[in-house]
């Protein structure tokens, strides 16, 4: 049924695929699998339209098609539920479910009748209890997953993808999903699914395919497999299911140096009584699957997003922040690794940009002269060696590397008492990263806190003393001393480990 | 070596908007001479520095504004409020405690409204260009309300119209020393102050400045407060800039203000501009405008050119560099 030959594609210097390939036959459903960066996203993106790639082949029906947008994928049956979803928040359900292919009536105009039949009909095979009138941004997170599935459903698919569309989903409805998968596998569709979710993949999964580092490693019957097998094609490492979340671990830190304890964090349906500590002068490392929750918590304690229950005591008191400036006056730091949308000011020069941090505090209309700017700037420059260029050029000349050292810069230079980092070396390159690691490791020196979250699982083990995993947005293990090995990461990435794999696998 | 420098020459024109306006103000004067040489006479001179001036002061909010990646539609409607305040309050009387009544009254009524804007495009998250519409909508209409459309006094007392109008040797008028003024205080607010920082940081990027722990819905509320005020205080020069206030006087400084400060160089997407820029901008507009004036071009055919010829540096050097990822 679907053929992807040879597909590569380049962002800028990343190879995101290199010559990955992807075979899925008809009435059988595929897992593609794969580790952070591994390139599944971008495999789903090719498919869908929404990335061109750089070179490969697609057949379908044994016909080589170009899918180069959303309508060209459409028209060639392929259709996708998204994790994050592409419902329309202000349309009502049936409006949302018959976007982009609406049925056309007399005169050309949506047949409004045929349209909610259709609704109808699929909101009924998945169980989904919902007004088809009700708009979509009033439902329940997981009933709008749901009604993502069942767009795609409405678009009768030959290829139907689903990616990542069952993690907000309670048990029963992922039982009615995978009924109706079994339902249209029996018909003859193409099913490719994206899921961290080991043990749906051995529910319902006829094959996998698993991507590593761009590149297809691995493909072959579920049935032959076992999951050692699978996280080691994914990772390089076998899984070691002995970490675990609650045991007592016993640690070097005094209890009269700990700076920050959370308490039972939540913030549905992201987070999930999260229990965090961290104490003055360590790294404390968070990993994890991307979106699983790290993000969220990262600005949870920044008071960027309100978590709906839970205490978060710092500096020994209860805190209770309205905004990120609150936290950033109590000596916290923030450094994002989405620069372009939350760090960086691109137009701004290389020395406004490191003085960002410190414009925002202090009195609104005292005098600041550019000389001050500029000797902050230089200062920061001169004792961490960032090295950007000159000081008057605009923020958005330097490369990324430099603009996250920019970045870094900036909040070093207020020594802050915790700093918080969200995968700050996405997308930089290793000279850069190793540059930010060492300013970094001098900071703590100075009793600096850091707590960092990492998609790169060899960073996380490198800079971190302690490391927290994040999994479906609940902490399923924390490693410590020893117990920080790759192996033991890779397990409680996927939930494996011994606490949390007894529910699930 | 000519497309070196022909490239020179692009990049000046890219990156030194204020020196472009300069430069095409002073051809453009050149050329209204040349072609009319009448024109050069300290009475045209006097009122080409009177317009701008009185523009630049106008002009004063909205930069700020603009900076902030916001947009003051209301300006044109503020001063035409506050210059029929401060003829009603001054009764045409001898009193300088009036006048300052007439002062305190303009900031009071200019916040207000800059106030409802800052609500309405910043703390309800409207668009800016709506709300401000609105808000320029009421306060126009509220002038007819008040007045009955045929307002009581229709000018300030001489003595105050000598202040700004005097022209001293006989070209220059006295309204450039408050044009100083506000370029003076304007430009320390923006570029020598942390609010000024906070400000063209938030019009940069407004999610990075939030967590950069930089409070951007307050800084961008008082911003849009400011700027009434400014707008309240340019009406209040504005009513003794001219010699017959009615409903409306001002209204076409809105336009005006907004084409000034992005003839200047300020982006319109915000993050980058300045206030010595929008003197630029400024001048070019009424040199412009004065240059087809003196030459006798309809008023309609005056106007058809000035669209055009704005539109044309608008394009020329407001688009936005692409970030580097």
């Amino acid at each position: 049924m679907l053929e992807m030959t040879g597909i590569s594609k380049n962002f800028d210097a990343v190879k995101a695929l290199n010559n990955a390939s992807l075979e899925v036959k008809a009435g059988e459903i595929m897992a593609l699998l794969g580790s952070n960066g591994s390139g599944k996203s971008t495999m789903v993106k090719v498919l869908s339209g929404l990335v061109n790639p750089t070179a490969g082949t697609i057949k379908i029906d044994g016909k080589t098609v170009q899918i180069r947008s959303g309508a060209d994928a459409r028209r060639n049956g392929v259709a996708v539920a998204y994790q994050d979803l592409s419902l329309v928040p202000q349309m009502s359900v049936v409006d949302n479910i018959a976007l982009g292919a609406e049925p056309s009536g007399k005169v050309g105009m949506v047949d409004r009748k045929k349209a909610l039949e259709t609704a109808e009909f699929y909101l009924k095979k998945l169980k989904i209890d919902v007004e088809p009138d009700a708009l979509v941004q009033f439902l329940m997170p997981s009933t709008q997953s749901m009604v993502e599935i069942a767009k795609a459903l409405a678009l009768k698919p030959k290829i139907l993808i689903l990616d990542e569309a069952t993690a907000s989903l309670h048990s029963d409805e992922v039982d009615t999903v995978f009924e109706v998968l079994q339902e249209l596998k029996a018909q003859g569709v193409a099913i490719i699914i994206v899921t961290h979710r080991m043990s749906e993949i051995f529910r319902v999964c006829d094959r996998c395919t698993i991507l590593k580092g761009g590149e297809t490693v691995a493909s072959g019957n579920i049935k032959d497999m076992d999951l050692d097998e699978i996280v080691f094609h994914m990772t390089g490492k076998k899984p070691d299911h002995s970490a675990g979340a609650g045991q007592h671990l016993e640690h070097t830190n005094k209890e009269e140096d700990l700076l920050l304890d959370v308490k039972g964090l939540s913030l549905p349906p992201k987070l999930d009584s999260v229990d965090f500590r961290a104490y003055r002068g360590e790294v404390v490392g968070i990993g994890g699957l991307d979106g699983q929750g790290q993000a969220d918590f990262i600005r949870a304690l920044l008071a960027d997003q309100k978590p709906s229950s839970g205490t978060i005591v710092y500096k020994g008191r209860e805190v209770h922040y309205h905004s990120p400036a609150d936290a950033i006056a109590d000596d916290m730091g923030f450094i994002s690794g989405d620069r372009a949308r939350e760090s960086i000011f691109p137009i701004r020069s290389v020395a406004e940009n490191i003085f960002a941090g410190s414009a925002a505090k202090g009195k609104l209309f005292a005098p600041l002269m550019p000389k001050t700017v500029n000797d902050f700037a230089q200062k920061a420059m001169d004792d961490y060696g960032i090295v950007a260029g000159s000081k008057a050029h605009p923020a958005s000349s330097l490369s990324g590397g430099n603009q996250q050292k920019l970045v870094v810069g900036r909040w070093i230079a207020l020594s802050p008492a915790l700093l918080l980092l969200d995968d700050p070396t996405k997308g930089v390159d290793i000279h850069s990263r190793h540059e930010i690691h060492e300013i970094l490791k001098k900071c703590l020196e100075d009793g600096m806190s850091v707590i960092y979250v990492s998609s790169d699982n060899e960073e996380l083990l490198e800079i971190s003393d302690r490391i927290y995993v994040f999994y479906e947005g609940k902490i399923s293990a924390q490693l410590v001393g020893a117990d920080r090995t790759e192996e033991k990461l890779v397990a409680a990435m996927l939930g494996l480990s011994e606490n949390t794999a007894k529910g699930e696998a | 070596m000519k497309s070196n420098t022909a490239s020179k020459i692009k990049t000046f024109t890219k990156n030194n908007q204020i020196g472009m306006a300069l430069i095409i103000s002073a051809v453009l004067f050149l050329a209204t001479i040349i072609l009319n040489p009448k024109s050069l006479n300290p009475v045209a001179f006097g009122s080409i520095l009177s317009l701008t001036s009185m523009l630049l002061i106008a002009a004063a909010g909205q930069t700020l504004v603009i900076i902030s990646d916001g947009i003051d539609m209301s300006v044109g409607a503020t001063m035409s409020m506050t210059a029929l305040i401060t003829v009603a309050v001054m009764q045409g009387k001898d009193s300088i405690g009036l006048m300052f009544a007439a002062m305190a009254a303009c900031l009071v009524v200019g916040a207000v409204i800059g106030l409802c804007n800052g609500i309405g495009a910043v703390r309800a998250g409207l668009p800016p260009m709506v709300v401000t519409l609105y808000i320029s909508n009421i306060v126009t209409r509220l002038q007819y309300v008040f007045t009955g459309g045929t307002p009581e006094y229709t000018s300030v007392p001489d003595w105050f119209r000598k202040l700004i109008t005097t022209r001293l040797f006989g070209f220059f008028p006295t309204i450039v020393f408050f044009a100083v003024a506000f370029l003076v205080v304007v430009f320390f607010l923006l570029s020598r102050t942390r609010y000024g920082q906070q400000l063209t940081l938030t019009g940069n990027n407004n999610r990075a400045a939030f967590l950069t722990g930089i409070k951007t819905t307050k800084v961008k509320m008082l911003n849009y407060t400011i700027a009434g005020m400014l707008g309240g205080l340019a009406g209040f020069i504005g009513a003794g800039n001219s010699g017959f206030i009615k409903c409306g006087t001002y209204d076409s400084m809105t336009m005006d203000s907004i084409v000034a400060v992005v003839i200047g160089g300020t982006l319109l997407s915000g993050g980058k501009g300045s206030y010595v820029g929008t003197a630029a901008g400024a001048l070019l507009l009424i040199i412009l405008s004065n240059g087809l004036a003196v030459l006798q071009v309809s008023d309609s055919m005056k106007n058809l050119i000035m669209g055009v010829v704005l539109i044309i540096l608008l394009t020329a050097y407001n688009r936005a560099k692409p970030v580097r990822q």
